[in-house]
């Protein structure tokens, strides 16, 4: 149905206000598609048919759907891939971590501990020697250990000594 | 969501999405790669569609972040109009009609393409695509005010200088 021109103009006015609705929008879109506008308005009316023209703009290209379902399909393979990679690279980044810190570490002790305690004596003599000194040592705590345990050994026989008195005695 | 609903409910939406992406980038390929880049998003992201109230909404506000993401990699701005006009073809035109309104569109879309940003967006989505101020504001993640004071001075901005033109013939 035609707008009568006032029609027109309160709309255009609500328009330009940001006031109408989106049907009177469409009204609009539609009046100025019909071509019955007035001169002055020409210019609007291009404006009108720009929005117009503006919806019909697609996508022709027809492989692109199929090119869609295609890439979609694609990333599940090429993702897990990548997934796996990608954790690969963190166990790995994660391993030499560990692997350069032990190295640095061992690098470090080996630099703080006197190199006489860690070598052996080159010299046989010497080292059966020392051997002897060290055996000789372990024994004379065990010595020491024997006689303190003898003395625990009292308290045994004081103890069963105690126990066969009070038997006697009952 | 399976295959078959993602192609007949999802993939429609293409041409909104595409020329939604052509307002941003000015170029048809880069337009074509962002929506392809959507759609690849929305399959990877298809089960929380069930919770998204507006899908469409939801494809578009992604087109818009991937296109601005896009015009930042490539470090240039919009300068590009989309296109040199629309052929328009009307019965009731004659052929000097014509050329006449083509020449304005062409016009037209030299002053949109010029508008700043936000309010080439919502012009766009107001007044081509016909969405409700509730969807624009759900798409650009701007609030009611924001929305309407960018459409307000994008339809008076193209106006002024359309007057303007009409004014001094330039």
């Amino acid at each position: 149905m035609p707008m009568d021109s006032k029609r027109l103009q309160q709309l255009l006015a609500r328009y330009w206000s940001g006031d109408t609705t989106l049907e009177e929008e469409a009204e609009l879109r539609e009046h100025f598609q019909a071509g019955d506008f007035p001169d002055e308005l020409k210019e609007t009316a291009a404006l009108f048919r720009y929005f117009n023209e503006g919806k019909k703009k697609s996508l022709s290209d027809i492989s692109f759907e199929p090119a869609v379902i295609e890439k979609i399909h694609k990333p599940n393979k090429q993702g897990r891939l990548v997934a796996l990679l990608y954790n690969a690279s963190k166990i790995a980044a994660g391993l030499l971590v560990v692997i350069v810190a032990t190295w640095f570490i061992r690098n470090e002790i080996r630099k703080s501990t006197p190199q006489e305690i860690v070598d052996t004596y080159d010299d046989p003599k010497l080292a059966f020697e020392e051997t002897k000194k060290a055996l000789m040592m372990i024994s004379k705590s065990f010595g020491t250990a024997q006689a303190q345990a003898k003395k625990i050994n009292m308290f045994n026989e004081a103890q069963e000594e105690i126990q066969r008195k009070s038997k006697d005695s009952l | 969501m399976n295959l078959e609903s993602f192609q007949n409910r999802v993939l429609p939406v293409k041409n909104k999405l595409f020329r939604f992406a052509l307002r941003f980038l000015g170029n048809e390929d880069e337009a074509k790669d962002i929506v392809q880049e959507v759609f690849v998003r929305v399959w990877n992201g298809r089960e929380k569609m069930n919770e998204i109230q507006n899908w469409e909404a939801w494809c578009m506000r992604i087109t818009k972040n991937l296109s601005l993401d896009r015009i930042r990699s490539i470090t240039r701005r919009h300068t590009n109009p989309i296109e040199d006009g629309y052929a328009v073809t009307n019965d009731s035109m004659t052929p000097f009609e014509s050329t006449e309104m083509r020449e304005s569109m062409k016009r037209i879309n030299q002053l949109i393409a010029a508008l700043p940003d936000k309010q080439r967006q919502v012009i766009h989505l107001r007044d081509v695509e016909g969405y409700s101020y509730n969807e624009i504001c759900d798409i650009m993640e701007l609030d009611m005010n924001q929305v309407k004071v960018n459409l307000f001075r994008a339809r008076n901005s193209v106006r002024d200088k359309m007057i303007k033109i009409n004014a001094y013939g330039l």
